[in-house]
């Protein structure tokens, strides 16, 4: 597909997004707000899931990081939500930063298993400070307030500030993919080894990487925390980790637009089963499980595959 | 007289003709169709409820809807809620608090809601109360017991749509200290939930103790963290400290585990005098049938041999016809709180929202629970719930309460404006 067509097709999301958040009701428009948040948090990370071939089980603790420190500052310092997002995305962005340091030495088992303990250790800091965070009660009644004069207490009015971070995301994570930085990383996937004799530092490449994936989970988390008007010490929970892995997985690894249609699965799927049956988790894991192990390369990879091919038998028969 | 009003004749005409309609349709038939009166209310009553549907506490969940379907069933049989039938649907909250937020706004905004009840975590319930103010819809919570929610959300942020049917911390904290200041123990120590439900309620408990009886020591303490399943580290700790009572708000399976563990090290031989404030709930006693030792103090948000009135003895009955169990709590408190809203909605003669809230503040109401109050400043209802021994019965398969003692809510509820001196117990006259 041309760059052209690729710009068409996002701007189209983008603006079919627009036509939800002034038309659809107030249940659409919360959940087209959970979609956009959960596919922030998993465009960043698949950065480094998919492009470096990290897969890192703390990224949770990232997430949370950006919604207590959003909150905090919310709560104390101003209800400028800008603000609070900015020192969201800092913190995540330091704690990625001490965390990665640590982490990127190791590769495969052994970095998922240092991430999964730095971010445990994080999750039990947040359980345990309970001044700071309120505890399993989580910091409550964080207020919305305006972004330049503009209010976004309303769902309604709160999802274009979403969308707005959403296609940010978007356009900085697929310019980042198309960089040099975003090749190395490819590289690095592909053959570290390699990478390295080309007199790349691989680490510090890691590192960047880290980094960069925690600052987008840093910003969800602190959009969450406007969203939902609390912090929740499970966001840094390991089991919230692993959500941008199954996003990721059920979307397409190696594509960019993956964790996009990966959100939109996880999140529309699991609310259409619940509305049948209380018993919605085991229905939910079937089909995952059927997505994950049925599509190689996921929805996305998939679907490209298969439209790939229906250009080359076309081809073919001219 | 406008050209639209009516005129004399035919008002008194229309007069005429309602008079004979009405007498005809009382002497004869029922109205129905287009002769009955135009209902105030429209079309079904609907809630909302969520409760742990999955997971190690699923069973919790069950108890739940067993008593809010029981409600139903009875409320739709005998005419439904001001003549038009009350609908029920249930969600799984999972614990956890995204996904009490999604069924909230699922429920009323998109299922069409008229009023939403459950909710068993704290965490939950405190998260629900904003979303509740946006949505504007009233909240029963049946099981999650945190002061703050009726304390902050309600007094403090003046947030009216949330609710709360069952006892807060204030039975497990407050009214344990009632009873513990007649034990002939000095010295106190806990294992409990490494979790602000386990902080609070021993600090609630030791404040009050401390101020009836001064001189009380609170000599250790234990927290166990959510999912504990070795308890001997806590029980060694406590059995070290050699205090005359144990206190703890262990919970559910937790709870089950603890007392196995403690028997085995013997704690109840050293330790005489023994409270658990969710310690009748149904799940433990007959998940510890003959195991449970005797003369254990215990309480809920509910026990089903209290009151031992009629209404309570006729209820429990019929919820064993339907459903071979006995209640547990929040089986009594998913019902009550179905019939809480039938009552109110006729009261307010509207299913509005605010009309109701109107009709709740203040609302007296029978229960099987007994009588209940909403305090009107904190929406926090007041009924009575036992402290109990445990004791065998040949009548049951599980340890029952023995000698029961009530203390009355007045004298343990936090009072508003819930800060200051004369705000929490004991208080005087």
């Amino acid at each position: 597909m041309s760059t052209k067509a690729t710009y068409a097709i996002y701007l189209g999301i983008i603006a079919g997004l627009a036509a939800l958040g002034l038309l659809g009701d107030r249940f659409m428009v919360y959940m087209g707000m959970r979609v956009m948040l959960l596919a922030i948090f998993a465009l960043g990370y698949n950065l480094l899931l998919g492009r470096t071939g990290l897969l890192s089980f703390g990224h949770g603790a990232l997430y949370a990081c950006g919604s207590y420190s959003m909150a905090l500052v919310n709560l104390h310092l101003t209800q400028d939500p800008l603000l609070g997002i900015l020192a969201g995305v800092a913190m995540a962005a330091l704690f990625s930063l001490i965390v990665g340091f640590f982490c990127v030495r190791n590769t495969e088992i052994y970095f998922a298993m240092l991430t999964l303990a730095f971010g445990m250790m994080i999750f039990s800091l947040i359980w345990n400070l309970r001044e700071i965070t309120g505890g399993d009660d989580g910091l409550v009644g964080i207020s919305r307030g305006s972004v330049f004069g503009l209010p976004i207490v309303k769902d309604g009015q709160f999802y274009f500030l979403v969308l707005f971070f959403f296609g940010l995301t978007l356009w900085l994570v697929h310019r980042i993919r198309s960089s040099a930085f975003g090749l190395v990383l490819a590289g690095i996937r592909e053959n570290h080894q390699r990478t390295s004799f080309a007199g790349i530092p691989v680490k510090r490449y890691r590192l960047a990487a880290f980094v960069v994936s925690g600052m987008f989970a840093g910003l969800a988390g602190s959009l969450g925390a406007m969203l939902q008007y609390n912090t929740d010490p499970f966001s840094a929970h390991w089991s919230h980790s692993a959500e941008p892995v199954l996003v990721s997985l059920i979307g397409g690894l190696q594509t960019f637009s993956g964790p996009l249609a990966g959100s939109v699965v996880f999140v529309v799927l699991r609310e259409i089963i619940e509305r049948y049956t209380q018993n919605w988790m085991l229905w939910f894991g079937i089909i995952l499980l059927a997505i994950i192990m049925g599509l190689r390369g996921g929805v996305m990879g998939g679907l490209e595959k298969r439209l790939r091919q229906r250009a080359a038998t076309r081809k073919g028969g001219e | 007289m406008s050209k639209n009003g009516f005129t004399r004749r035919q008002f008194v005409k229309a007069g005429l003709l309602t008079s004979a309609g009405a007498a005809v349709g009382a002497g004869v038939l029922k109205p129905t169709g287009l002769w009955a009166a135009p209902a105030k209310i429209k079309g079904p009553v609907k809630v909302g409820y969520q409760a742990i549907m999955s997971g190690t506490l699923a069973g919790y969940g069950e108890f739940h809807k067993m008593g809010a379907t029981m409600a139903m069933e009875e409320i739709n049989k005998a005419g439904g809620i001001a003549g038009v039938p009350l609908e029920v649907e249930f969600r799984d909250s999972t614990l956890k608090k995204p996904q009490a937020i999604k069924n909230a706004r699922y429920f009323v905004d998109s299922w069409g809601a008229d009023f939403l009840a459950g909710v068993d975590s704290s965490g939950q319930a405190l998260a629900l109360a904003p979303v509740m103010a946006q949505l504007g819809k009233p909240l029963m919570v049946t099981h999650a017991a945190t002061e703050k929610l009726t304390e902050i959300e309600v007094f403090k942020k003046g947030i009216k749509e949330i609710f709360r049917i069952c006892t807060p911390t204030y039975q497990d904290g407050n009214a344990a200290a009632f009873v513990a200041q007649g034990l002939p123990a000095k010295k106190w120590a806990t294992i409990s939930p490494k979790y602000e439900y386990g902080y609070t309620c021993w600090k609630m408990f030791k404040g009050t103790l401390g101020k009836l009886k001064p001189g009380t020591e609170f000599v250790a303490e234990s927290w166990a963290p959510f999912g504990t399943t070795d308890f001997r580290p806590h029980i060694n700790t406590i059995m070290d400290a050699k205090p005359d009572g144990l206190y703890s708000v262990e919970w559910a399976g937790e709870l089950i585990t603890m007392i196995k563990q403690a028997k085995q090290a013997g704690l109840f031989k050293q330790i005489k005098h023994i409270m658990l404030p969710v310690g009748a709930a149904m799940d433990v006693l007959e998940g510890l049938g003959s195991e449970m030792p005797d003369g254990v103090w215990i309480s809920g948000r509910y026990f089903f041999m209290f009151p031992n009135d009629q209404r309570n003895i006729d209820w429990v009955a019929r919820f064993r016809k339907r459903w071979n169990h006995y209640p547990a709590y929040v089986s009594e408190t998913g019902y009550s709180a179905m019939f809480a809203y039938k009552q109110a909605v006729e009261a307010a003669g509207s299913k509005e929202a605010k009309a109701v809230i109107g009709a709740l503040e203040g609302m007296k109401m029978g229960s099987p629970a007994g009588e209940r109050v909403f305090r009107k400043e904190d929406h926090q209802a007041m009924y009575e719930v036992p402290w109990g021994l445990t004791a065998s019965n040949p009548k049951y398969p599980f340890k029952v309460m023995g000698k029961q003692v009530v203390i009355p809510p007045v004298e343990f509820f936090n009072r508003p404006p819930f800060e200051g001196p004369g705000t929490h117990p004991p208080f005087k006259g």
